[in-house]
């Protein structure tokens, strides 16, 4: 069974300001899509938006999870994410004075997740060892690194069906970006997610994308197929090569 | 020249107020600590919760602790009432630091005033088996009227700490205030969690209400002598922490307790504002903080 994304035109912001203005993106199941664009183009408001933390002003989310489609616009985070979507949140919002156990019992709060957390705890550490050294460790005293480690382990304790990942670039060190991605496509294919991430880091991103979206104040400027396409295209070397 | 008997008694003691002081404060730590409301009336509801213990002592005979634990089910309802008043009042708009304040305060006097209303000006007390006899233990004695109420205490601490170590409702309540935002994308509801945490404080607080007039007579303004006391065990203990609670309680116990023995009892209110503000100089993350 199968879980699916479609986002069919929206537009949404924030007060009188709109930053999405007809955005359609579309995940496939057992894709991993990137969502490409620099700094303040919309990347986090469409994660927001597919989360119900910001509400479009037009448009449908809808999602298909298991057979059974879910029109999402309007409903509170709690229950998008009770049907499985869950975000890793740009700035890991980790809860930093609970220890990095309780933060990961936390992320199985989602009541489909309850029954099997331990299997999923079990899972987190086996997959991330550095957080069974440190699980009684404060999450906000730990380093960036291991923070998003944690923050990417705590969706995975609800046992998603899809992973909406926002930024996890940020803050890391180059090498750690890069372990960061492999972890990502690895996790993935063992769980069998569907994925979606937004990333400013154009060369990391696409090593483990099928296909991706690049966003441009606020509207989609090019969706590509494949890897290549995107590569190629003139949004790209623009913004990300600064050719002309 | 030490007396080894006055200062074990004035220990011993100690420590027993000291447990009774935790269940008092045990709610505090839940609404102040942990979730952030203000929640100055706390006293007012140990009050209430005294005054239903005598209701029922006198009227049916009653045990007062028996009352207390079935009315607490009530309480706990009622609380999530309330804070689902406040939420929407003030909360929601991001107006509780100051109106918030106001409305706990306007609260702690209505219930003041309904309970002098009720009951009177007099100091009222109940009547048990167990206020009376105590547990001799060499130089040591032991009243039962002192004992239950630290057991009781204890165990309500007791449960309250299992109660979040192994609930996915009492994990959600220690991160609740620190970012509602994010206890939503593991799929809680904020609100409803502090609901139901409200409404565990404020049953706690009659239970308490139920300790205070089992140890000493009552009437209905002595709540106000308790606000003292549960902000600073709150705050000492280091806010969130319910072993920090324990601790903090017993050491104002003992402290309430050594003053009254040694300096008298006129000094003992000043205790708990002493430690307040020792504490909030010297280490204001309290003993146990994170």
């Amino acid at each position: 069974m199968g879980s699916s994304l479609r986002i069919e035109n929206i537009d949404a912001g924030y007060g009188a300001v709109t930053v999405l203005s007809n955005v359609a993106v579309d995940v496939r199941d057992g894709e991993t899509v990137v969502m490409l664009g620099t700094n303040g183009n919309g990347k986090s408001t469409l994660m927001r938006c597919i989360t119900g933390e910001v509400v479009p002003t037009k448009g449908r989310i809808i999602a298909e999870i298991d057979g059974v489609t879910h029109d999402l616009a309007g409903r509170p985070t709690e229950a998008i994410v009770d049907l499985g979507i869950c975000l890793v949140p740009e700035g890991r919002r980790l809860f930093p004075k609970l220890t990095v156990e309780e933060n990961l019992l936390l992320g199985a709060f989602r009541k489909a997740a309850r029954p099997k957390i331990s299997d999923n705890l079990a899972f987190c550490f086996d997959a991330f060892p550095r957080l069974a050294e440190r699980k009684n460790q404060l999450a906000g005293s730990m380093s960036g690194g291991e923070q998003q480690m944690l923050a990417l382990a705590r969706a995975l304790m609800a046992s998603p069906r899809i992973l909406l990942v926002d930024e996890p670039s940020v803050g890391l060190a180059p090498i750690l970006v890069a372990r960061m991605i492999d972890k990502i496509a690895e996790l993935k294919a063992a769980l069998g997610l569907t994925v979606l991430m937004a990333e400013q880091n154009f060369e990391q991103a696409t090593r483990i994308a099928d296909r991706g979206y690049v966003l441009v104040h606020g509207q989609v400027a090019l969706a590509a197929n494949n890897i290549a396409d995107l590569r190629e295209s003139d949004v790209v070397r623009k913004l990300y090569l600064g050719l002309d | 020249m030490v007396n080894w008997d006055l200062l074990s008694n004035a220990l011993v003691s100690g420590v027993l107020l000291g447990g009774f002081y935790c269940a008092v404060a045990v709610g505090i730590t839940i609404a102040f600590g942990m979730l952030d409301i203000v929640n100055i009336a706390h006293p007012a509801f140990i009050m209430m919760g005294a005054f239903i213990a005598y209701f029922f002592n006198t009227s049916y005979g009653v045990d007062p602790l028996l009352a207390c634990i079935v009315a607490a089910p009530f309480a706990y309802f009622g609380g999530r009432l309330m804070y689902r008043l406040y939420y929407l009042a003030f909360e929601r708009h991001g107006e509780e630091s100051l109106q918030g304040l106001a409305f706990f305060f306007g609260l702690l006097f209505i219930i003041e005033v309904g309970l002098l209303l009720i009951f009177g000006v007099d100091y009222r007390f109940v009547e048990a088996r167990y206020i009376g006899p105590s547990i001799q233990l060499g130089f040591v004695s032991i009243p039962w009227r002192l004992l239950l109420p630290t057991i009781v205490g204890l165990a309500m601490v007791g449960a309250v700490a299992l109660f979040n170590a192994k609930t996915f409702t009492g994990r959600a309540i220690l991160a609740v205030s620190q970012d509602p935002g994010a206890l939503r994308l593991v799929g809680g509801n904020p609100v409803h969690i502090k609901e139901v945490a409200f409404g565990i404080s404020i049953a706690t607080a009659i239970v308490a209400g139920a300790l205070l007039i089992i140890i000493q007579p009552v009437e209905p303004s002595i709540g106000r002598d308790f606000i003292g006391r549960v902000f600073a065990i709150c705050v000492l203990g280091g806010m969130t922490s319910l072993p920090g609670t324990v601790i903090a309680a017993m050491l104002l116990g003992i402290a309430e307790t050594l003053t009254t023995t040694y300096l008298g009892p006129s000094w003992s209110p000043a205790i708990s504002f002493g430690i307040l503000l020792l504490t909030l100089g010297v280490r204001p993350a309290g003993i146990l903080g994170r």
